[in-house]
């Protein structure tokens, strides 16, 4: 064990930089406990920013919404229900080629969707027109919208995959594929 | 001989992790403040409870810490006896940074000093500013005493802390920074928290009067400022 005098020259210095007029040195237990309150500070606030991040994710990305589209002569149709919510309608853009096109409430009847047990009922089609495109390949996405937050942050999921479609010279529209389930 | 350079080492050794220690505490504390700045609103939205969380934590274990170094508030800055001599100190930097601020609104044609333009959130800002300068002079500056002793090292990194929990907004950044630096420097000469938080209340409230609004984008800063 170190006596006082010991430590003396040491301290000096530590004095002589002002370090003593911040705060004394501190005892081995005092040392101990601060250490301890760190490490249980650091924890406490992992475990918060997970639990936010977790709340987040489940709020803000729910894996519920299921939909269908595809390109026909009239535009980009499907339908969009809401697992979680199957009498909500949802709210779907319409991108085509990486740019927003359109917005609508997905509230077609579709008794299809309902006879195939998607849905609680058949109001959850949509059918959005295509505007001027020039001639040739082109693919549409259509997004379910999720706001969540009290409505401070909203986010985009994709309803099955991109259509492909191709318009001809004459402006008619023309399908490859016919998009996917999801 | 032998003794006296074993116990000098094992002194040595006992200041080093007190450096350490108080290098952990600095960092701890600055990320309290940057999760409560920067996570909380992404992912809780505007609950403030949810925000004062991180908060809370980071003023419980400051509390705590002065305890554990034997801190006393008189120590620590709460105290009246210095105020005159702090005050003294800070006449000339603050009217010096009044006089620049106010050069500043009048060449950006956006000086804003009327009654009528006061709100009565400014009023905060002295209370405002007195936590703010309790942690960073209270606390971080304190801190980073134990590391360096009192000096420029420890008033730059007051200033780059004041100024990083300001980011994004580049005004608040830049003035943090310098106004850290000031505040820091007089800190360590005369520790007195009212003295620092009237000053920064005055600063505060000048600068909102005198910048131009879009400029500083309501003092936001962290995550809220992209709102």
């Amino acid at each position: 064990m170190m006596s006082e005098e010991d430590v003396e020259p040491v301290q000096a210095v530590f004095n002589e930089k002002g370090g003593a007029g911040a705060a004394r040195r501190l005892d081995d237990a005092a040392h101990r406990r601060l250490t301890h309150l760190l490490l249980g500070k650091t924890l406490a606030e992992l475990i918060f920013v997970s639990a936010l991040a977790l709340a987040f994710y489940f709020a803000a990305f729910p894996p519920s919404y299921r939909g269908w589209g595809e390109a026909t002569a009239r535009g980009i149709e499907g339908w969009a229900v809401n697992d979680r919510s199957p009498w909500q309608r949802v709210e779907v853009y319409l991108f085509v080629d990486g740019r927003f096109v359109a917005r609508q409430t997905a509230d077609l009847s579709r008794p299809d969707v309902r006879a195939a047990g998607f849905a609680a009922d058949e109001w959850h089609g949509y059918a959005f027109s295509l505007p001027a495109l020039e001639g040739g390949e082109h693919e549409a996405s259509v997004y379910a919208v999720h706001g969540s937050g009290e409505g401070a942050r909203y986010t985009l999921q994709l309803l099955g995959n991109p259509v492909r479609f191709r318009v001809e010279a004459g402006g008619a529209v023309t399908a490859p594929d016919a998009g996917a389930r999801r | 001989m032998l003794t006296q350079q074993h116990s000098y080492n094992e002194a040595s050794e006992g200041l080093r992790a007190e450096r350490a220690l108080a290098a952990w505490e600095i960092a701890s504390v600055t990320a309290s403040f940057l999760i409560a700045a920067w996570l909380v609103l992404p992912f809780a939205g505007n609950n403030k409870l949810i925000r004062a969380i991180p908060i809370t934590i980071a003023f419980i274990f400051m509390i705590a810490s002065h305890r554990a170094h034997k801190e006393s508030a008189r120590e620590v800055g709460w105290r009246v006896d210095n105020l005159p001599e702090a005050l003294r100190m800070l006449l000339l930097p603050t009217l010096c940074t009044i006089v620049l601020i106010l050069l500043l609104g009048w060449w950006l044609g956006s000086l804003r000093l009327e009654w009528s333009q006061l709100r009565p959130r400014f009023l905060w800002l002295p209370a405002w500013g007195l936590l703010q300068q309790y942690v960073m002079q209270g606390f971080v500056n304190r801190r980073a005493q134990i590391i360096w002793g009192k000096g420029w090292p420890g008033i730059l990194l007051v200033g780059a802390i004041f100024a990083v929990l300001h980011l994004p907004n580049l005004w608040l950044t830049v003035a943090t920074f310098a106004g850290g630096l000031i505040l820091a420097y007089v800190y360590q000469r005369v520790p007195n928290l009212l003295a620092l938080a009237l000053a920064h209340g005055l600063v505060s409230l000048l600068l909102v009067s005198t910048l131009p609004t879009t400029a500083l984008h309501s003092m936001r800063v962290g995550f809220k400022f992209f709102q």
